[in-house]
């Protein structure tokens, strides 16, 4: 629901429990000063009719409408000199309809003599009162709903302008656009402070994740510079006049150097992945790359004597050409890796998933703990421990969802391309072709 | 081969220029880009090796200036941006190749000479050495004019031994030279030890003298003193 909605709403519940009330003490009010103006009225009237009969005029029976009794009384003066009634009449002979009179009574006393002065006169009725007023009700809500829901909505663009750029500013907003947010300037101080926020929050992220990128490039850059010294130092030094305990020595500060930029150089591909560097999509051929990676492992799967079985499908997918790369090669190599001599592997690849399923030692940690980082089996200790991360923020940056299972001596990791995305999809041409004859490699040699 | 090395950390640049020096190659060395182009418009080199993180610019506006000066070097890019669009920047913009930091020295003398082959050679894609003979186009070996059945991997590493001739090459930069980028996932060194194994049984299998020995410790050697 709309926040204008909201407030329409409420208004207009408090509106239907207030006017109501107001009404009902609208009428007493106008009833109590209608009847007050007939008292005054008929008051001056008797006073009227009274100064006539001192002065022996015989008065007329109506005098301004008002109907006059005249009534001598032998009883002394009662201490109330002033008497109200009002009176309902159902039906009245000369309106032909109910009626309601007010009677005003009076006691004079004049020359010695004691009068009753009754004026008797019309006033409005309840019901047409109580009628009007509800009628008035009615057309009063009719308007308010009208009124306020127009107008609340036409304030409501008015005000809420601000907020409505605010957050089509926000849904725009890009980190790695590096551009600042830029609000437009707004009245209502809640805006102030959301807008003042919001500035301050999306500018200490830029900055954030400026340095951050910025740290990621300088190590990647800075760190490389100095380790290619090293390597090259240590090329120039084996070449020079060494004894076999220090071509060992060598040896092992290479094997050392090499691990340490290995490690350095899949960190800086994890926050790169991480900062979302690779998000540029296009249709990249998932099945062409895995037959490409397949080939270029080809000597290493013969040396090791692994059987390859791979169904393969030509499935296209959206997302980045070298993180597809990236992610099938590191999961061919793992393949291959933790596979023992005279191994199996087989792959499965069709729009659905991808299943690489290998022989290998049983894992010692439980697999999903493998996606993250250092976290390795114990079977390869020279393994770093992070192709499995890269693997798994490759999937998920691409919504991709892995799984890593030991079922019967077998490691089958699955990736599965999101159903609902038609790009996933294989072309279905091809498909058909390929699906009545699909490829078989068997001991690529 | 005359080869100018555009490259600002001294370290790296004195081990370049040791190793290359050693080879036999003219080597000279600038440390930014003003001084290499002072150099590049006085004198004319076979082959620039250009960092491209220099203290006074990108080296990339090095490559349009030697284009606009008509500058007819093979450059290779040395450098530690590793990012796909770095190399597809730096080759686009005419370099010949791009090797990224750290790189072994062993590796960067054998691109150099490809590029020299490929570029100044002019379509000479034989390299001899005694009774050996690669065939860098059609990927043939022979030794005393034997065809060796010999697969793709292995005639690149005997290439590279042939290249970097009497240096002692690790395991890891053989590794670096016949898998690049793959060697990241590829910790264990056994399949370099299969592939000299197989070179060397080759060879021998058609009278060819095994040239290869190997260093305790480091790695392997292609030893031609050796009869």
């Amino acid at each position: 629901m709309k926040l204008v909605d909201r407030f329409t709403l409420w208004y207009l519940g408090i509106n239907v429990i207030l006017i109501p009330v107001c009404s009902v003490i609208t009428y007493y009010n106008i009833k109590h000063q209608a009847d007050n103006g007939a008292i005054e009225k008929l008051r001056a009237i008797n006073n009227k009719v009274a100064s006539q009969v001192q002065r022996g005029v015989q008065p007329s029976p109506y005098i301004h409408g008002v109907a006059i009794a005249v009534i001598p009384l032998s009883s002394p003066l009662p201490e109330k000199t002033e008497e109200v009634q009002q009176r309902e009449i159902e039906e009245d002979p000369e309106l032909k309809q109910a009626d309601t009179q007010l009677l005003l009574t009076n006691h004079y006393k004049i020359n010695g003599q004691h009068y009753q002065l009754t004026a008797t006169d019309h006033v409005l009725r309840p019901q047409q009162l109580r009628a009007g007023l509800l009628y008035s009700i009615l057309w009063k809500l009719v308007l308010l709903v009208f009124a306020v829901g127009i107008t609340a909505r036409l304030v409501s663009k008015y005000i809420l302008a601000s907020f409505h750029h605010t957050m089509s500013r926000i849904q725009q907003f890009s980190l790695k656009n590096k551009q600042k947010l830029t609000l437009s300037a707004t009245n209502t101080e809640e805006f102030k402070e959301l807008n003042c926020f919001l500035t301050r929050m999306t500018d200490k992220a830029i900055e954030d994740y400026a340095s951050l990128k910025e740290f990621t490039e300088n190590a990647s850059h800075e760190l490389q510079t100095p380790l290619s010294v090293i390597r090259s130092k240590l090329d120039l030094l084996s070449e020079s006049e060494i004894h076999g305990q220090q071509a060992k020595l060598i040896g092992d500060m290479q094997n050392a150097v090499e691990k340490l930029s290995r490690i350095h150089r899949a960190l800086a591909l994890l926050t790169r992945l991480e900062n979302q560097e690779y998000d540029k999509r296009e249709e990249v051929g998932f099945g062409k790359c895995m037959m490409e990676t397949l080939a270029t492992f080809r000597d290493l799967i013969h040396l090791k004597d692994i059987q390859v079985k791979s169904y393969i499908q030509p499935v296209k997918v959206k997302m980045h050409p070298a993180l597809v790369d990236i992610l099938v090669s590191n999961l061919v190599s793992n393949a291959i890796r933790h596979n023992m001599r005279g191994g199996y592997i087989a792959i499965t690849l069709n729009d659905e998933q991808l299943e690489i399923s290998n022989t290998g030692r049983p894992p010692e940690v439980p697999t999903q703990e493998l996606f993250r980082r250092f976290k390795k089996s114990n079977q390869c200790n020279d393994s770093i421990g992070i192709g499995l991360a890269i693997v798994k923020q490759i999937c998920d940056s691409s919504h991709f969802d892995i799984q890593y299972e030991y079922v019967a001596t077998h490691h089958i990791i699955r990736v599965k391309f999101p159903t609902e995305e038609p790009s996933s999809k294989l072309l279905q041409n091809d498909a058909l072709i390929l699906r009545e004859n699909p490829v078989v490699v068997t001991g690529m040699q | 081969m005359k080869v100018l090395l555009i490259e600002d950390n001294e370290e790296l640049a004195s081990s370049i220029h040791d190793f290359l020096a050693r080879e036999g190659y003219i080597c000279e060395v600038s440390y930014n880009i003003t001084d290499a182009q002072d150099r590049l418009v006085s004198f004319q080199y076979d082959c620039i090796l250009l960092d491209i993180m220099l203290p006074d610019g990108n080296g990339l506006h090095l490559l349009s200036f030697i284009r606009k000066e008509n500058i007819q070097s093979s450059i290779l890019i040395i450098s530690a941006k590793n990012s796909l669009d770095d190399k597809i920047m730096g080759l686009d913009e005419g370099a010949d190749d791009y090797l990224t930091k750290p790189f072994h020295l062993p590796e960067l003398h054998a691109r150099l000479k490809a590029i020299y082959r490929r570029k100044k050679l002019n379509g000479s894609n034989i390299i001899i050495f005694n009774e050996i003979c690669l065939n860098t186009d059609t990927l043939e070996a022979t030794v005393n004019d034997q065809l060796l059945d010999i697969t793709r991997k292995e005639f690149e590493l005997l290439l590279y031994f042939v290249v970097n001739k009497n240096r002692v090459l690790s395991r890891q930069s053989i590794a670096a030279h016949l898998w690049g980028d793959y060697t990241d996932n590829l910790s264990n060194f056994d399949f370099v030890y299969q592939h000299v194994k197989n070179i060397r049984k080759k060879i021998s299998a058609a009278q060819g003298t095994d040239y290869i020995s190997t260093v305790y410790g480091l790695g392997y050697k292609f030893n031609t003193s050796k009869q």
